[in-house]
């Protein structure tokens, strides 16, 4: 080839020559038996065959969630260890690294798992557990770490649709490429449907992410993601003053770099830097009998937060390896109709962290760690973790272990400020929080086994746990002097109430016991404990399902078929926005897929039916999760 | 007067004893070295020590730089070398251009390397020019992947324009041992990612060999990191590559290098001429980096694959 570059030749300085480090302690995640505590991991392989359409859908399928399909709560939610409002913020969701909380409001999980599409995600890792300790505040029961699909591992286009029942429409385009030496990947798409049947959620989510991996040096690599997404959805009950029927908007953004650096082939650090921003658009009108007017309706706002950690992995022998960060949060949230101030209400948080790894017997290791936080709306606390792992025989791991974890209280529960008006008249406060309250802890003790059997080459693991939650933060009315509302004012306030222990056990089943064939089953019970004399909310005890269990088998079959099936049930649950219903849901999803082949291109298709058994019920008493059929197509090159 | 005379001849035997001793030794052994660096160094030291012990004094034994060798070829000093030792690829092409008498035994160069030295110069290996290559025998490599991993079937190839003659025999010996090879070849012009996603694709082990359109410092930062997402151990060539990530590496280290260059060295003395075929490196060494392997789930020992390989190859 004219003007093309001699291909370099080979020398002995080729097997003389010094390497950078790539492989560096913090790029080595542990191994299930190390962890400290329950990680259920779910594979790329898993997701696809579930048939799920959203993360959600697929954390169903975990031992101890519990989820919500309905848009009424900004988006889908999953909760663990108990559901106790309509939005989930007692668990943590961090998409490569990043917290997707949003505090904008109540504090909720539900957007950020809606943020990135199924098909760019590469596994999810479900903590089961509290772990303050690494994660921060928030990540009081549960840590859900979501890693997408590594720019350089997914090079080409990609394409799919699905269509169906229920108005179900779903597109995504996406495409990997190299440019200036780097990965790089974009991703778009589209997905919606009519939402749950006797609701008004129809819904539409667009989402646009790209991935960059750079790498600036031999030894460090620079990361970019950057993401949007869009929410529409029908939200509201008709004649329910609280909640309309009406049309409601989500809009997020954000930018994440994250530079990663080998020092050497014991140590490594890096430094992350995110900034992500979200806006809500809730308008509404409730019209009164006569002679009142109409009431306007505004829960609109927007939100942003900022934050830079620096965190660094060292190994210092063959048994010690520590990890230390620090990280500056700062949070602000901008709402008049919600906080009725035009002011921007910003947390500035500052983090210290560490954890030790030591291996102090060949059978036990041990993990301790903490978080000291300062958050400047409620002030300091420490987050401590210890958890021994003791393997008692090759394959056979015991684990014990306490970990203390908090979650502030969000904004909204220190200074919500919420007023209806209506013509411009002042008619009711109903919520003006004083300002009182103090963080939520809990006390989680656990004793876990794991378990590498050769039957069916499978592996169990079983978590017995005790949640000790002490002043769980409840809403009680109060009254206040009418003071310029026309009619009485009971606002509420929030502040520490009760203290309870949620106590069970989770055991989870995976096996791959013959070619193609993955088998599955989860158990799970568990049960709310209190001191009778100290109850206030009666209801909260159905928050916590009294058991369940999940079936799941897949199978390939001769000529590229693939079976799947799914079934969860649980037993004695609340529905998020009603307290007085009582009841089971059970849910079995089927999945039939063919994979296919035209010369370069390859894909597949797949005929899912989500909820065979019937309708269930999902967020209130009339609305239901409907049965619905669809069916997708994915192609790749 | 017979008095005198006697002393005269004693004077005159002992000047002339004297004067012979006072003479310097005639170079016998030339070694050219590449470079001065660490790994050069190393490798001349062990061979001169080696040289030493087997009873070759150090004084007929003389260490020079390419330039310096011309500069003496020039000079015409170097009539009395009984054998000449080229200690890398410069060193080899500086020797093959003064075309000197004695033979040349070239030493740590690879032998792609050296294959196109002889082929610039237009020479052939002979009794008179014959080399130690560094590159370790393939089907030692398969035997390591083989005792390392023994549930190992597919061995992914990442094969470059200088790498890519050892795919005959790479495939041969593959099939004998029961493996198959996923190969791919690497031109430098597409782009690196596809050729590593099918080397990898299904592959149990991923197989590095030296070429540096493939392996360099920039590309190695992808490899190991795929590779390492696929769980596909590698098994590489040189002890940096272990440090930065590979599971494995096999390789003999430059104090090995120089011992059986000695070795080979005084062999050729007493035989009178250099082997006629190149020769492969003897001993070697098994690097394992424990923590990759552990996360792998792998337990490997680096002494004990040494000694079992060793062992099958008949060595102590």
């Amino acid at each position: 080839m004219l003007g093309a570059q001699p291909a370099p030749s080979v020398s002995e300085s080729d097997y003389l020559a010094d390497v950078p480090i790539v492989l560096s302690v913090s790029r080595l995640p542990q191994r299930l038996d190390e962890t400290p505590g329950a990680m259920t991991l779910i594979d790329r392989e898993f997701i696809r065959q579930s048939g799920a359409r959203d993360v959600v859908d697929v954390l169903r399928l975990v031992p101890g969630f519990q989820t919500s399909s309905a848009f009424e709560a900004d988006a889908p939610q999953a909760n663990y260890h108990g559901s106790f409002s309509v939005y989930s913020a007692r668990i943590q969701v961090l998409i490569d690294g990043r917290s997707v909380y949003s505090n904008y409001l109540f504090g909720s999980v539900a957007p950020g798992l809606m943020s990135v599409a199924l098909d760019d995600i590469e596994r999810i890792e479900v903590f089961r557990g509290s772990n303050s300790a690494t994660y921060g505040a928030r990540a009081m029961l549960g840590v859900v770490n979501i890693v997408t699909r590594s720019a350089a591992e997914s090079p080409g286009l990609r394409a799919s649709v699905r269509s169906g029942e229920n108005g179900i429409q779903d597109t995504q385009l996406s495409l990997g490429w190299q440019a200036l030496g780097s990965a790089m990947h974009l991703s778009v798409d589209q997905r919606g449907d009519d939402g749950l049947t006797g609701s008004n959620g129809h819904n539409r989510v667009q989402r646009a992410n790209f991935n960059a991996e750079l790498p600036v040096a031999p030894d460090a690599q620079l990361e970019l993601h950057t993401g949007w997404m869009q929410i529409d959805a029908g939200r509201g009950f008709a004649s329910n003053l609280n909640a309309p029927l009406r049309e409601t908007g989500y809009n997020s953004a954000f930018l994440q770099l994250d530079w990663k650096k080998a020092v050497d082939s014991q140590q490594d650090m890096a430094f992350d830097f995110v900034h992500m921003q979200e806006s809500f658009v809730d308008v509404s009108s409730f019209a009164l009998p006569a002679p009142f007017f109409s009431v306007d309706l505004d829960y609109s706002g927007v939100a942003s937060n900022d934050s830079l950690k620096f965190e660094a992995m060292r190994r210092l022998s063959s048994d010690v390896r520590y990890v230390w960060g620090t990280e500056l949060r700062r949070e602000s949230v901008t709402s008049r109709p919600i906080y009725n101030t035009d002011n921007a209400i910003v947390t500035n948080f500052t983090r210290l962290f560490s954890n030790v790894e030591w291996r102090a017997t060949p059978q036990l290791l041990i993990n301790a760690g903490g978080m000291a936080e300062h958050n400047s709306l409620s002030g300091a606390s420490f987050s401590p973790r210890l958890m021994l792992n003791w393997t008692a025989a090759p394959g056979h791991t015991w684990r014990v272990g306490v970990a203390r974890a908090f979650r502030p209280p969000s904004v909204f529960e220190k200074q919500g400020n919420i007023r209806y008006v209506a013509k411009g008249t002042l008619l009711q406060i109903t919520t003006l929080a004083r300002g009182q309250v103090q963080p939520e802890s809990v006390l989680t003790r656990e004793l876990g086994y794991l378990a590498e059997l050769d039957w069916l080459r499978s592996q169990l693991d079983v978590r017995v746990y005790n949640d000790a939650v002490h002043g769980f933060i409840q809403s009680v009315p109060y009254a206040l002097p009418t003071a310029g509302s026309l009619l009485a004012s009971n606002p509420r306030d929030y502040f520490n109430g009760e203290n309870f222990s949620i106590r069970g056990v989770e055991a989870q089943w995976q096996a791959h016991p013959w070619a193609g064939a993955r088998i599955g089953m989860n158990f799970e019970r568990s049960q709310m404990v209190r001191d009778e004399a100290q109850i206030i909310d009666p209801d909260l005890e159905a928050s916590v399902p009294r058991s369940a269990y999940t079936v799941s088998l897949m199978q390939q079959l001769p000529g590229g078929w693939q079976l799947a099936v799914n079934q969860r049930y649980l037993d004695t649950v609340t529905l998020p926005s009603t307290s007085n219903y009582r009841g089971s849901i059970s849910r079995t999803d089927l999945s039939l897929s063919k994979s296919l082949h035209w010369g370069s291109y390859r894909g597949d298709i797949a005929l899912i039916v989500q909820n065979a058994g019937g309708n269930v019920l999902d967020y209130g008493k009339a609305f239901a999760f409907p049965q619905r059929a669809f069916v997708t197509l994915r192609v790749q090159d | 007067m017979l008095r005198w005379l006697r002393h005269l001849c004693t004077g005159c035997c002992l000047g002339l004893a004297l004067a012979v001793v006072a003479q310097p030794m005639p170079t016998q052994v030339v070694i050219v070295s590449s470079e001065a660096s660490a790994s050069y160094t190393q490798v001349n030291t062990a061979l001169i020590d080696a040289l030493a012990r087997a009873g070759v004094p150090k004084t007929v034994i003389v260490l020079l730089s390419p330039s310096e060798l011309a500069q003496r070829a020039k000079e015409g000093r170097l009539g009395l070398t009984r054998i000449f030792v080229a200690v890398g690829a410069r060193a080899t092409q500086a020797l093959l251009a003064i075309d000197p008498s004695a033979p040349v035994l070239s030493t740590l160069i690879p032998r792609q390397s050296f294959a196109q030295l002889l082929q610039s110069s237009g020479r052939k290996t002979s009794a008179r020019l014959s080399v130690l290559y560094l590159d370790q025998p393939l089907r030692r490599q398969i035997s390591l992947i083989q005792l390392a991993l023994p549930q190992a079937r597919k061995v992914g190839i990442l094969l470059g324009p200088n790498s890519v003659g050892k795919l005959p025999e790479l495939i041969a010996l593959a099939q004998d041992r029961g493996m198959t090879l996923r190969q791919t070849q690497v031109t430098g012009e597409q782009p690196l990612f596809e050729a590593l996603r099918v080397a990898l694709d299904g592959s149990d082990v991923l197989l590095a060999l030296a070429d540096p359109t493939v392996f360099n410092s920039t590309s190695i930062q992808n490899i190991l990191l795929s590779s390492f997402r696929l769980r596909v151990p590698m098994v590489a060539f040189s002890p940096a590559y272990t440090r930065a990530g590979a599971v494995l590496s096999l390789y003999s280290s430059p104090e090995q290098m120089g011992v059986q260059t000695a070795h080979l060295v005084l062999a050729a003395w007493r035989s009178g001429s250099l082997p006629e075929l190149p020769v492969e490196p003897d001993d070697f060494l098994v690097d394992v980096n424990t923590n990759v392997a552990r996360a792998l789930g792998l337990a490997l020992d680096g002494a004990a694959l040494r000694l079992a390989l060793r062992r099958q190859e008949y060595r102590p």
